[in-house]
């Protein structure tokens, strides 16, 4: 009997253990963003690590939202300090923007889609999972050429339209399996009663799957907000988003790692927060909704 | 009301209108185009304009096979994929099975497992590109422990560098082969496994010849969305090396962007971009299957 209570407690030992390690390799670069950028200039590369912030600042998070001369107005830094230049306020707000906008679009038309495939028997399904298999930048290439001759390069427009574009495959198959969930019952019972199909849509089956909807709303915007390989190809100065600016942040000093850092934590905040609330139906949004979780 | 709003064939082709503009508007308007400026030698600055290069014909298609960085690239990130990938599986599917079941703390630990594949890889990518350089942590922990005296240049090494992008992308999605897997795990009917210890069965033999046939399907689905990924990988190396040290990081992302928007070669990238596209397009529409049974099949 003592004898299975022990290998019990080492079994426990040994899970713990492991639970610590994992929890350790999975924070650890998060802890190591928000503590760089707490870091003053003096300590983004020392000599020797600092495992901590010896003298914490929110400097580096001020200069995001505030130019320069602001600061050294209000006594923050000095004229001399090596500092950048712009602000990541015009980044953050296009990031919004376009997620925003582009996951709006991506949900208009793909739930209208998914809502034709699932109950009109609609092909092109297997179309849009093929496409979602392919890598963004060799779809961007002749994107590009399309883009230069329109004069879409660098616009708002062009960057909602491809932030609308590539998450389209995911809506369709959310939704689709947001709609499939319904019995078939529900629809013909509204038909049957009189009801044209799109009011049946509209009145009867959208509303039965709002939660769904706000799910693979978030999830979408998620994808948008994390894009770096789009806005990098398509913007140069006007619409930068965050991902893009995080790599543009340099200046004569060289990389200013607290900014870029301050600057990361900033784009991860949103992606961490909505990723939690829908942490049930990720297996299923990353999963086209093959697994339901 | 209008009659034909009550038409059900009227009704699909409406939904599907929207979705029609859009994929036309910004991927099949361009993919056909693409088929003509790959057989130019177009760059920017020499032709402003597609139409005003001059067209060289199929010779850009041989170019692009016979460009050595291309297939390289190629070569690299197929290497990437063949080792994230089972890393990343076996990983995932081991943390899934400790923290299988319940146990004090399991909200918390899934939690902390989760939270890596919610950061948006450009600032993962910069976080581990903090970690690696000479300054970093890494080296700082190795230092701290004896391992090394001086510090090792995890960046500016090829093959230290290709090994850190590879941490990070195991760093990120490890969690989403954990998430898939513990969905598997939970899933699984009791019965037949109760039926196998009662039979006498150990528990390894109930493991692996009771537990895995039953979740063949997501293993597959989970190794095939990994390694589709895999392929895009751009993010990391983009953020932590830049393709370098020479280009020895450089995945196939990353060879199309430099070739096409830092050397502006966007002739020859067209034709290397369509070479990828038409490759992965009949790879893809044969890989998707399982998944398509998964989604239809339920």
């Amino acid at each position: 009997m003592m004898k299975v209570q022990y290998e019990n407690l080492l079994y426990t030992a040994i899970k713990y253990l492991f639970g610590l390690g994992v929890t350790f390799f999975a924070l650890f670069p998060i802890y190591w963003m928000l503590t760089m950028a707490l870091k003053p200039f003096a300590e983004w590369s020392p000599t020797e690590v600092h495992w901590w912030p010896w003298d914490p600042t929110t400097l580096n998070f001020l200069v995001l939202f505030f130019r320069k001369d602001t600061l050294v107005e209000w006594g923050l830094v000095k004229p001399a300090e090596p500092l950048i230049h712009d602000t990541a306020t015009k980044a953050i707000l296009n990031s919004l923007l376009f997620s925003t906008f582009g996951t709006a679009v991506a949900l208009l038309v793909g739930t209208f889609a998914a809502y034709a495939m699932s109950r009109y028997r609609a092909g092109g399904d297997y179309m849009f999972l093929t496409f979602r298999m392919l890598p963004p930048i060799a779809i961007l290439m002749p994107v590009v050429i399309w883009f230069s001759t329109l004069r879409l390069m660098d616009s708002p427009i062009g960057m909602i339209l491809l932030y609308s574009l590539f998450p389209v495959p995911f809506v369709i198959w959310l939704m689709r399996s947001f709609f499939d969930d319904l019995p078939r019952e529900i629809d013909e019972a509204a038909l049957m009663d009189g009801c044209s199909p799109a009011m049946t849509f509209v009145r009867v089956i959208l509303p039965l799957v709002r939660g769904g909807f706000a799910v693979t709303a978030l999830f979408i915007f998620i994808l948008n907000w994390s894009d770096l390989i789009v806005a990098l190809t398509i913007t140069q100065r006007i619409s930068v988003t965050i991902p893009v600016q995080i790599g543009l942040f340099e200046s004569d000093a060289g990389h200013m790692y607290g900014i870029m850092a301050a600057l990361g934590t900033v784009a991860v905040i949103p992606t961490l927060v909505f990723g939690l609330a829908i942490q049930k139906y990720l297996v299923r949004g990353l999963t086209f909704g093959a697994i339901k979780g | 009301m209008a009659s034909w709003l009550r038409d059900p064939q009227r009704f699909k082709i409406l939904l599907q209108i929207p979705i029609q503009i859009l994929m036309n508007f910004t991927a099949m308007i361009p993919f056909a185009l693409t088929w003509y400026v790959g057989m130019t030698n177009w760059i920017p600055q020499i032709a402003i304009e597609w139409w005003k290069a001059e067209f060289v014909g199929p010779l850009n298609f041989i170019k692009a096979v016979a460009d050595q960085l291309f297939l390289e690239s190629i070569l690299r990130t197929l290497f990437i994929a063949a080792v994230c990938v089972p890393v990343e599986f076996l990983l995932g599917f081991l943390v899934a099975y400790v923290f299988a079941g319940n146990f004090f703390g399991k909200r918390f630990f899934t939690l902390a497992a989760v939270v890596p594949m919610m950061v948006v890889p450009a600032a993962g990518g910069y976080v581990f590109y903090l970690i690696f350089i000479g300054s970093g942590p890494a080296n700082g922990l190795l230092q701290l422990l004896g391992v090394i005296k001086d510090p090792i240049p995890f960046l500016n090494d090829p093959t230290w560098a290709l090994a850190s992008i590879m941490l990070a992308d195991i760093w990120q999605w490890t969690p989403f082969i954990f998430l898939i897997m513990s969905a598997a795990l939970l899933s699984l009917p009791q019965d037949p496994i109760n039926a196998a210890y009662v039979l006498g069965a150990t528990k390894w033999y109930t493991f692996r010849r009771v537990a895995l046939p039953m979740m063949k399907r997501p293993m597959m689905i989970a190794i095939l969305l990994r390694a589709v990924e895999s392929i895009k990988i751009f993010d990391y190396p983009y953020m932590m090396t830049g393709g370098g040290p020479g280009y020895s990081t450089q995945t196939i992302s990353m060879n199309l962007y430099e070739s096409g928007f830092k050397y502006l070669k966007y002739g020859l990238t067209a034709s290397q971009s369509l070479l990828i596209l038409i490759t992965l397009i009949v790879v893809g529409w044969y890989a998707v299957k399982p998944l398509r049974a998964a989604q239809i099949g339920r």
